[in-house]
């Protein structure tokens, strides 16, 4: 049976997990092979590690230097963000095998059969190791492709397969409390991205040796399975001791869940759905209030995240104005590249922040758009077009809910931020500005969805992530890697007006725009042109 | 008269399969139209093209004399709809469904009329509008969808096998439904594979097979159509009286009784024979809605060709 299941799984995956090693191998070996071009000494990458030593704020974004050898530089740079990938791998490869399909009745079926009760999460569980395992398998070979020392390459790869293992554990204990996969998958993703922000408050408050150029985490480092991949120090120290915590997590977890699964119903949670209204608010009233309603929970969460993000970067500025008047000089022009284009430090910093907020917002965006093709898919755009309700109405329903979720979140993040960063650290309108700026490149990722939606509705899931992924990894890495500019212009978020950098260029944001609108009513018109597709 | 729902030489073509290969349809002003065919018929098809989800390749469609992909949504003022596979937001409970659903028609949720009307209707079909959608049984969303159709009134509704997952009680709440629209004046278009329920309500009939109407007509003209079966005890009645019966088709025996067919205008006749053959335990059967059916679609169940 356990077999049987574990093979029909992975049948079904066998399209995604593929991807999911291509795009695992390949974001490793670009991190590798750039970190080679752009640092091709000790001594350039020891200047880098000067700088962000005395920029907490950095260290938060990276990760824990550990001397300025090829792997451990490439160690500090890729692997936070490489543990990353793995735990969302984990956890949407679970929820879609458990609470998905529960709430789709599939479990049902399944658990009619002679399957024991347990046995459709054993395959989960045992799929979720073998992704794993496939997930370090690639890491590796990321690693080795470029060049890199065999025992830190297969420490660093193995860090990231048990940060996803962990994430594995999590996901299906989340997967028997909520009692529906779309709160499954946001609170596993929402305590992946967490870790990531524990992981970097551990780095950001940790002890620096300034003579071996590495340092020690503080105590939070050792709360988050991301930090557990970290403090192996791959290419460095190479302990592997810290790697079975996360084992160990992930097992206890895994006891969890399968207790709690052998002791509640087929389809139920833990956690009970509450009963709704008898009838319908003022607010439900039109498309417009169907999509603000249906939006709302994720707006709110993304909203947060981002107002969240934005104090922190906000608050931090303060620490970096102190750290680098004693930061020596010639650090300048390193950190230049980690913020991207000229200017201070600060500048550079407030450019960075801004950079994270747009992704942000660029997610509520695609996600937005995405959802027209989740209520074409299962025929509830049809259910809105059968009343009286016209094409253009709904489609901008939704684009509109997105586009003023992704406004807000940024004008709010703006505010706070703004705030927060002293006058010293240049003020309330750079920091204020340069995230709201951020706006018209956001607003085109909306536009290229929403098209994709039109013209290719198939496509569109895959399309607006891969678009994200892509835009993702340009402002993570490409300016600090030297990626072509060229190629980086292809990320609609680096042409907003650096508004925190001395003489901004306000002609990209514009175009933006514009392409924005353009896309969004190319978007429109097509749409009207064709049938509605309901899967099946 | 003008009609309400026209149709003539439509085609819907989805790359190569041509799921609509020239049909005709046209339902009159108050008619409970019953519109048959098996799965994978055209009728999905035909009625997402009413409804201005799915355009036409090529043909004439109008509905109340529109062009249903043009005017789509100020034709939905006046038609209520039921879909083949009702989906419903997962997160929203029951009852605001039904409420959305109606606004979205332009009908106004705060009249005391629909007020009445939705609990009369929550009522009759026993639901409980508290819960979220995606708790419903298969039954329950059948049950949204119908009492949103049915608590605001429409000149025109689209039912797509509108029974599909209900019992038998609410089979017969859907029936009362339908007399009472439909003596309000409404037209309705009634998809299904129920022949007992096409039979019950429907004042006129179109049969589907392959994207075509095949047969098109009130039942008394199409049971004229079609044969009326016959069968008595044999008691020794020779063969060679058996074959004196004037216009026997499909004569059989089988434990003891004779069988056979004969055209629905030659009954009198037959009658009139057997009269004369002294026959006892005599049945005569007029043809069902099923016999119909399986008129055309008999040689899908029996692929070897028959003597004709």
């Amino acid at each position: 049976m356990f077999g049987t299941l574990l093979r029909f799984r992975l049948r079904r995956d066998r399209t995604q997990l593929i991807v999911w090693a291509l795009a695992l191998f390949f974001m490793m070996y670009a991190v590798v092979a750039d970190v080679q071009e752009t640092f091709p000494t000790a001594a350039d990458r020891a200047a880098t590690l000067k700088v962000m030593l005395v920029t907490p704020a950095i260290l938060m974004f990276r990760g824990t230097p550990q001397g300025a050898s090829e792997g451990a530089f490439t160690a500090t740079l890729g692997l936070a963000f490489m543990a990353l990938l793995a735990g969302m791998m984990s956890t949407f490869l679970v929820v879609r095998h458990t609470r998905a399909e529960e709430e789709r009745g599939q479990a049902e079926t399944i658990a009619a059969t002679a399957a024991g009760r347990l046995a459709p999460s054993l395959a989960v569980i045992a799929e979720g190791v073998l992704a794993n395992v496939m997930a370090t398998v690639v890491i590796a070979l990321g690693c080795l492709a470029g060049g890199l020392p065999a025992a830190g390459s297969w420490l660093l790869a193995a860090g990231c397969g048990v940060t996803g293992l962990s994430f594995v554990g999590v996901a299906l204990v989340f997967a028997q409390l909520m009692p529906t996969s779309r709160s499954a998958n946001g609170w596993s993703a929402a305590l992946v991205v967490v870790a990531y922000f524990v992981r970097g408050i551990g780095d950001a408050a940790g002890e620096v040796h300034d003579a071996s150029l590495s340092l020690t985490p503080a105590w939070p480092s050792w709360l988050s399975p991301i930090g557990w991949a970290q403090l192996a120090f791959p290419f460095a120290q190479n302990r592997v001791w810290p790697l079975p915590i996360g084992a160990a997590f992930f097992v206890v977890l895994v006891g969890v869940a399968l207790l709690v699964q052998d002791r509640r119903d087929v389809g139920a949670g833990v956690i009970a759905e509450r009963r709704g209204r008898i009838g319908a608010s003022v607010v439900l009233r039109g498309p417009f209030g169907l999509a603000a309603r249906l939006e709302r929970g994720t707006l709110i969460g993304w909203i947060v995240a981002l107002v969240a993000l934005s104090t922190l970067v906000g608050d931090l500025s303060g620490v970096v104005v102190d750290q680098l008047a004693s930061a020596g000089p010639g650090v300048a022009d390193a950190i230049n590249r980690i913020g991207g284009e000229q200017g201070t430090v600060l500048q550079a910093f407030a450019n960075l922040g801004a950079v994270f907020s747009g992704l942000l917002a660029a997610a509520i965006c695609v996600q937005g758009a995405m959802r027209l093709r989740q209520e074409e898919a299962v025929g509830l755009a049809d259910a809105a077009l059968a009343a009286a309700v016209g094409r253009t109405r709904w489609m901008l329903s939704y684009l509109i809910v997105a586009a003023i979720g992704a406004v807000v979140a940024l004008v709010l993040g703006g505010l706070v931020s703004g705030s927060l960063a002293g006058a010293q650290a240049g003020g309330f309108s750079a920091w204020f500005g340069g995230i709201v700026w951020q706006t018209p490149g956001v607003l085109v990722f909306l536009g290229i969805t929403a098209l994709t939606f039109a013209v290719l509705p198939q496509a569109t899931m895959a399309v607006g992530w891969v678009v994200f992924a892509a835009a993702g990894f340009l402002g993570m890495f490409g300016p600090l890697l030297g990626v072509p500019e060229w190629a980086q212009k292809l990320s609609p978020l680096v042409h907003a007006p650096a508004v925190a950098l001395p003489h901004p260029d306000y002609t990209g944001g514009w175009v933006m725009a514009v392409l924005a609108v353009a896309l969004c009513a190319a978007a429109v018109l097509l749409f009207r042109r064709r049938d509605t597709r309901p899967v099946g | 008269m003008n009609a309400i729902i026209s149709a003539r030489g439509l085609h819907k073509h989805f790359g190569r399969v041509h799921a609509l290969d020239g049909l005709d349809l046209e339902v009159a002003p108050g008619e409970v139209h019953g519109y048959l065919g098996p799965n994978g018929a055209g009728k999905s098809t035909t009625i997402r093209i009413l409804l201005g989800l799915a355009r036409k390749t090529a043909g004439e469609v109008t509905v109340f004399g529109r062009d249903p992909w043009r005017e789509a949504s100020e034709l939905h003022r006046r038609i209520a709809t039921i879909p083949g596979d009702v989906a419903l937001w997962p997160n929203l409970s029951g009852g605001e469904t039904i409420d959305l659903l109606v606004r979205l028609r332009g009908g106004d949720t705060r009249s005391a009329d629909y007020k009445r009307t939705r609990a009369a209707l929550i009522e009759e079909f026993q639901f409980d509008p508290s819960k979220k959608a995606r708790s419903y049984s298969k039954g329950n969303r059948q049950k949204v969808a119908l009492i949103a159709a049915f608590a605001h009134p429409a000149e025109l509704y689209v039912l797509d096998e509108p029974t599909s997952g209900l019992d038998p009680l609410m089979e017969t709440v859907f029936t009362r439904q339908i007399a009472r629209v439909a003596a309000d004046g409404a037209t309705v278009l009634l998809s299904s594979h129920i022949l007992s329920e096409v039979e019950r309500l429907c004042t006129r009939v179109s049969i589907l097979r392959a994207g075509r109407v095949v047969e098109s007509g009130t039942l008394t003209e199409l049971r004229h159509l079609t044969r009326t079966s016959f069968s008595f005890d044999k008691n020794g009645l020779t063969d060679a009286a058996l074959a004196g019966i004037p216009d026997a088709h499909d004569l059989a025996e089988s434990q003891g009784r004779v069988s056979f067919t004969v055209d629905s205008d030659r009954v009198a006749s037959v009658l009139t024979a057997l009269g004369a053959l002294g026959v006892t335990g005599l049945q005569v059967a007029p043809p069902s809605l099923e016999e119909l059916f399986l008129r055309h679609y008999g040689d899908e169940l029996q692929p070897e060709p028959q003597g004709a």
